[in-house]
């Protein structure tokens, strides 16, 4: 079955005189288990769209089905559970909360699911474990570099062990070779079975991915497999 | 709750706090200054009315009704024979007032002021005497201290004995042992057979005892100054107080008693009844009025300071936006997002109450210091001053929580 399934997708900010139409038809599928990347220079509508499957944002028109289950037309609440179950984001710039420590961060989405305290700690410590630096479970962000930071943010994506990891140009800030050692932590959390969808500009980096997916103008141009 | 979710809430706002505590302090200021001003002058004025409150209940409490004579004759007519034949408030009016309210009427007391020549081995003196009935100390808070009180039968027999107050023991008996002995007002030897407690109160602790004059009573059976010392057969008397527990029915009783006196005063207002109850709440409505004036200033700091935080909390939202942003990426709903804001805002409106607590109470300190009473805080103050700063910290807070939790995430996390 497929994690990812939407059908002519649109996305239109603004009114009818000054409308942009950002994404213009997206007909798009991830199955479970693979690594795809998204590519497109600025402006072909890949934030958007990364947006619409993380549900931030809901869509003008079009469905999408994640995890089998359709979510276009959720309110806010519902979105945000989604989010929570099933989506793991790994941002550019890390968003970590700044005054929480490692652990804290990494408990958080466990948190608002409701997990116990003690479970919590558990699991984050666990997932500390698995990306490498849970010896820092006490610091603060700050006292870590970009690239633990952003071991410390995929940690939290996996949290709820989502249904897909959703990275938005995850090494951008980060020099070539620590961004190839989060590379390479997506590589094997792919090989573990995790579904993964890395938004990126760089051909190379999308090389390292199973298959791309290339926006142009708000519509997928080539879907070719590696 | 079971998850530790409002825990891990509160630990979080307390970072936030800690780490901003300018701006805390800034917010805690306004609650803090309502909350003082609220306690301190609920305080204050509970501390005042305390005060007279006790010094009612150390002259025998308001519960009380005196009729006094008064001129039913207007100035400048001739007063007409029934007028004329009028013999005035009597003790018998006493004794008909009692029966006519029954069981309400808890004592009664008659007061005959007269002048008498007053003497003593050791002193010899013109001063004001007494004449009471037998419910008179009770009725005015006086106590015996050594010795005994005028009986009943004291006062139907007109027996020859009298009550000194402490500043007459000192006068006519100054080295003590008044009991037994024997004192002549006018020409009438009268047994001393009870001394009276002193009685001390001050409206202020630097300024005299207003009871001092009480303390210079000397006592005698009412029945005694009519008969031996006036030579009056009417016995008539200058004050009926009557003691009326159950103060609501007092004004039912002061109708009663008005038509009684009236029936057997040939139809005449000779009389004037003062109801003390109704005068202390009076007064009482008064102080609540002053009440009423503490809290609006108390609510106007609040809302002051409410307003501050609406200010402070708005532009720490577009700070947190980001952070907001992140939180509902991970899966924090919007209710979560109205509960961490909603969270801060009440932790803050609580330590604002409580150092409102420590600044009210040093100022009602500092008041009644000046005012010198003595401080009385009711319990039930600091719970309206808490639930007023928890209620305007909660209205306030209202628009920059729904504020952050109406975000949408997408705009947040792209906010810079």
């Amino acid at each position: 079955m497929n994690i990812i399934e939407t059908q002519s997708l649109t996305k239109t900010f603004g009114n009818n005189g000054a409308a942009v139409h950002a994404l213009r038809g997206i007909d798009m599928t991830v199955g479970r288990g693979e690594f795809v990347a998204l590519i497109g220079p600025s402006g072909s509508g890949k934030s958007t769209l990364m947006a619409i499957l993380g549900c931030l944002d809901s869509p003008s028109t079009g469905r999408y089905f994640l995890d089998g289950e359709p979510v276009e037309g959720l309110s806010g609440p519902d979105l945000a559970r989604i989010r929570n179950e099933k989506i793991g984001f790994v941002f550019q710039n890390y968003n970590l909360l700044p005054k929480a420590s490692i652990v804290r961060n990494v408990e958080l989405p466990l948190l608002y699911a409701g997990v116990s305290r003690k479970e919590r700690r558990r699991r984050a410590l666990e997932l500390l474990e698995r990306v490498g630096i849970v010896e820092k479970a006490n610091v603060l962000p700050a006292a870590l570099s970009g690239g633990q930071r952003q071991r410390v943010a995929i940690a939290r994506a996996l949290a709820n062990d989502p249904a897909v990891l959703l990275a938005d140009e995850p090494t951008g800030a980060l020099d070539s070779k620590t961004g190839a050692e989060v590379l390479d932590l997506f590589a094997e959390l792919h090989s573990r079975g995790n579904t993964v969808v890395l938004v990126t500009h760089d051909a190379h980096i999308a090389s390292l991915a199973q298959r791309q997916v290339e926006l142009y103008d708000g519509l997928i141009r080539q879907a070719e497999a590696a | 709750m079971l998850t530790g979710a409002f825990t891990e809430r509160v630990r979080s706002c307390w970072v936030e706090i800690r780490e901003n505590l300018g701006r805390s302090v800034l917010q805690t200021l306004g609650v803090t200054l309502g909350v003082a001003s609220v306690l301190g002058g609920f305080s204050i004025s509970d501390s005042q009315r305390r005060h007279s409150d006790e010094a009612w209940a150390r002259r025998g409490g308001f519960d009380k009704l005196n009729v006094q004579p008064a001129g039913a004759v207007k100035d400048g007519t001739t007063p007409s024979a029934l007028q004329n034949a009028n013999l005035g408030l009597r003790r018998a009016d006493a004794a008909s007032g009692k029966e006519a309210g029954g069981s309400i009427v808890d004592a009664v007391s008659v007061e005959k002021f007269a002048r008498a020549r007053i003497r003593s081995s050791y002193a010899d003196q013109e001063r004001q005497i007494t004449g009471i009935g037998a419910d008179y100390l009770a009725v005015n808070g006086y106590e015996v201290e050594q010795g005994r009180a005028l009986t009943a039968e004291d006062v139907a027999k007109a027996a020859p004995v009298c009550l000194l107050g402490a500043q007459a023991i000192s006068v006519f008996f100054p080295t003590g042992d008044a009991v037994g002995q024997t004192i002549r007002i006018d020409d009438v030897p009268v047994t001393v057979v009870g001394v009276l407690k002193e009685m001390v109160f001050h409206w202020r602790a630097s300024e005299g005892n207003v009871f001092a004059w009480r303390n210079r009573i000397v006592a005698l059976p009412a029945t005694l100054v009519a008969e031996r010392m006036q030579g009056d057969p009417y016995h008539r008397v200058d004050r009926v107080v009557f003691k009326i527990p159950d103060i609501d029915v007092m004004e039912k009783f002061s109708g009663v008693l008005t038509s009684t006196l009236k029936t057997s005063h040939r139809l005449q207002d000779d009389f004037r009844i003062d109801d003390i109850a109704a005068r202390v709440k009076k007064r009482r409505s008064q102080g609540a009025v002053y009440n009423m004036v503490f809290m609006l200033a108390g609510i106007v700091s609040l809302i002051g300071g409410g307003m501050v935080n609406v200010n402070i909390q708005l532009a720490t939202l577009k700070e947190r936006v980001r952070e907001v942003g992140v939180k509902m990426a991970i899966g924090a709903s919007g209710r979560e997002v109205f509960k961490e804001f909603m969270t801060e805002a009440l932790l803050l409106s609580g330590f604002g109450a409580v150092l409102g607590f420590l600044l009210g109470v040093a100022f009602s300190k500092t008041i009644t210091v000046v005012l010198e009473v003595p401080l009385y805080m009711d319990p039930k103050s600091f719970i309206w001053a808490f639930l007023l700063a928890l209620i305007f910290g909660f209205l306030f807070a209202l628009y920059p929580a729904v504020k952050a939790s109406r975000q949408s995430p997408m705009e947040a996390l792209r906010y810079e």
